[in-house]
């Protein structure tokens, strides 16, 4: 559905060209869940944006459908890093905007509805007459989900979506994100950059683990098999749990070992 | 249910506070009569020192007194109130600043928005924007015929720049998160225009028309002066001619009077429009 083929993509800076990622290849079904998990900085979000078609590769290309990412499209629903609400538009207008834009042949009452709903789905209707500088980083994070959500959209990109979150909103935002998923039949594709091993492993079918950049690539894909629906509490006592989470950690954690050695060697010399 | 103690200490509270804030607004005022009482020493030590040829701040303000009295009479084409004198080189301000800001503030739009126009026009407006307003009253005098209309046109000319250069300003840093947003929903040029770059740009716009409106209440004192008829500037022409110093200086206390008031008005807009992110 997703076909990433060999993409390099790259910035100019006030240095020169900037090659943020390159060499990737990722092949992602219709209704997958695919993490991507890497340090800051490795270039997730810009993986995610030429997805999203907000950007271009300077090589290769990324494919939806067999068509070629020529720009955004109502296809894709993006949750971007920073929310990026418009601060003079109150919640309820941030996300009635973007589905008017986005649905043009729908009527204005069934637009209204698809607002209503998907603020309720993430608590925030009764604080749909507030500006964004009125709510906190979490409230604007959930409009802005409420915002990608609501123009039901094939693929949805969410990159950190969860970050600002405190666990309990986190958790049951995990739920909604997974409820809503089931309702298609698992039909929607959803694409996410996290920094959250345990969020990823539960969410996620696979993982792709980022090397760091620069021109960064991918360093390996994990496989979840655990069987779904899964149960936050259930899941982590499986041994295969603990084996992903063992794994993603030595991938993305052995920088730190390596300088806790050099830390004893230190003591005993 | 507060206790009688709660209730006592918030009151304590409350009192201490609006307290504080009286002592603040006292002592601020306190500094600003300090101010004036220096000037007005200084300006009662020039009078003595010349001979009263700057006149004293006491026959000043009888004359101030005398002019505010009845500002609106009216004896005549050469003999009118203060009051009739001040309304006219505002509306003719207001009109050429209106004017003004009809063209700069679609001008500006486009040049923020687009690298094509501002590379266009941008070293035109370096040229002609340092260029003193009252330079253009003789093309004006010849354009139109009329002094009083050739007034409105320097004013007109003046009004452009601050709000030309702050609407672009405004329309080019529109922050690349906002624009993301529109590309990515699809938001149509209309909805981008209303939703994102208006709003966004809206702050800035007040504040170049705040800037302008300064500029043209500064120009139109010199404009009058040169076009005659009747307005501030003129009379302040008028009075010196007349050998009245009194009157001259009295009416630059209410041009700076008004210029504050015009500032401070769209400050408040200013204010009301700005919103944080
Ligand atoms: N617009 C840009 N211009 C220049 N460099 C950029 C730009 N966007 C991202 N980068 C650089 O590309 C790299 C990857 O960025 P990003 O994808 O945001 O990382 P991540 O999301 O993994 O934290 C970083 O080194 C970042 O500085
Ligand atoms: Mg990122």
């Amino acid at each position: 559905m997703i076909s990433i083929q060999n993409i390099e993509i790259s910035f100019n800076t006030p240095r020169g060209k900037f090659t943020a990622v390159k060499d990737i290849n990722l092949e992602i079904a219709k209704g997958e869940i695919v993490s991507i998990i890497g340090h800051s900085g490795c270039g997730k979000s810009t993986i995610l944006n030429a997805i999203g078609g907000m950007l271009f590769p300077a090589q290769g290309k990324v494919m939806l459908n067999n068509h070629e990412v020529k720009g955004p499209g109502p296809d894709r629903g993006i949750v971007f890093q920073n929310y990026s609400l418009l601060p003079w538009l109150t919640v309820e207008e941030n996300v009635y905007q973007a589905v008017d834009a986005a649905l043009p042949g729908k009527a204005t009452s069934e637009k209204h509805e698809l607002v209503t709903k998907y603020l309720r789905m993430v608590n925030l209707w009764e604080h749909r007459e507030k500006y964004p500088k009125q709510i906190s980083g979490g409230m604007k994070q959930r409009t802005a989900i409420a915002r990608a959500f609501a123009i039901n959209p094939d693929v949805l990109l969410l990159d950190e979506p969860f970050g600002a979150l405190d666990a309990l909103t986190k958790g049951s935002l995990h739920i909604e994100l997974l409820k809503m998923w089931n309702l298609t039949q698992q039909s929607k594709t959803i694409v996410m950059v996290t920094h959250d091993i345990e969020e990823a492993i539960f969410l996620s079918d696979r993982i792709v683990v980022m090397n760091n950049g620069p021109a960064a690539t991918i360093r390996e894909i994990e496989e979840v098999h655990l069987p779904r629906p899964r149960n936050k509490k259930e899941i982590v006592n499986l041994e295969e749990y603990k084996v992903i989470r063992e794994r993603l950690l030595n991938l993305l954690m052995d920088k730190v070992e390596i300088d806790e050695k050099d830390f004893f060697k230190e003591k005993a010399a | 249910m507060s206790s009688t103690r709660d209730l006592l200490s918030g009151n304590n509270e409350m009192g201490s506070v609006v307290l504080s804030k009286l002592l603040n607004v006292l002592t601020g005022l306190l500094f600003n009569i300090l101010g004036f009482g220096v000037l007005i020493g200084i300006w009662y030590g020039v009078s003595i020192l010349t001979d009263n040829a700057l006149p004293t701040p006491a026959a000043t303000l009888a004359v101030l007194w005398e002019m505010t009295k009845d500002p609106f009479y009216d004896y005549g084409p050469n003999d009118k109130g203060i009051g009739l004198q001040l309304a006219n080189s505002i509306v003719r301000v207001f009109f050429g600043f209106i004017l003004g800001a009809a063209i700069a503030v679609p001008a500006g739009l486009l040049i923020g928005a687009s690298s094509f126009c501002k590379k266009m026009f941008y070293p035109i407006i370096q040229i002609l924007k340092p260029v003193s307003p009252l330079a253009w009253f003789p093309i004006g005098l010849v354009v139109f015929e009329s002094s009083s209309i050739a007034t409105i046109f320097i004013i007109f000319i003046t009004s452009l720049w601050p709000t030309l250069i702050n609407t672009a300003f405004g329309v080019a840093s529109i922050p690349q998160d906002h624009k993301n947003v529109a590309k990515a929903f699809g938001f149509s040029n209309w909805k981008y225009l209303t939703k994102v770059l208006l709003p966004y740009s809206f702050p800035h716009i007040i504040t170049g028309l705040r800037l302008s409106i300064g500029v043209a209440w500064l120009v139109i004192v010199a404009g009058e002066m040169l076009s005659g008829g009747l307005g501030i500037g003129f009379f302040v022409w008028d009075s010196w001619n007349a050998l009245s110093l009194e009157k001259v200086i009295s009416a630059i206390l209410i041009i700076g009077i008004v210029g504050l008031l015009l500032d401070k008005g769209f400050s408040w807009i200013e204010k009301k429009v700005t919103y944080e992110s």
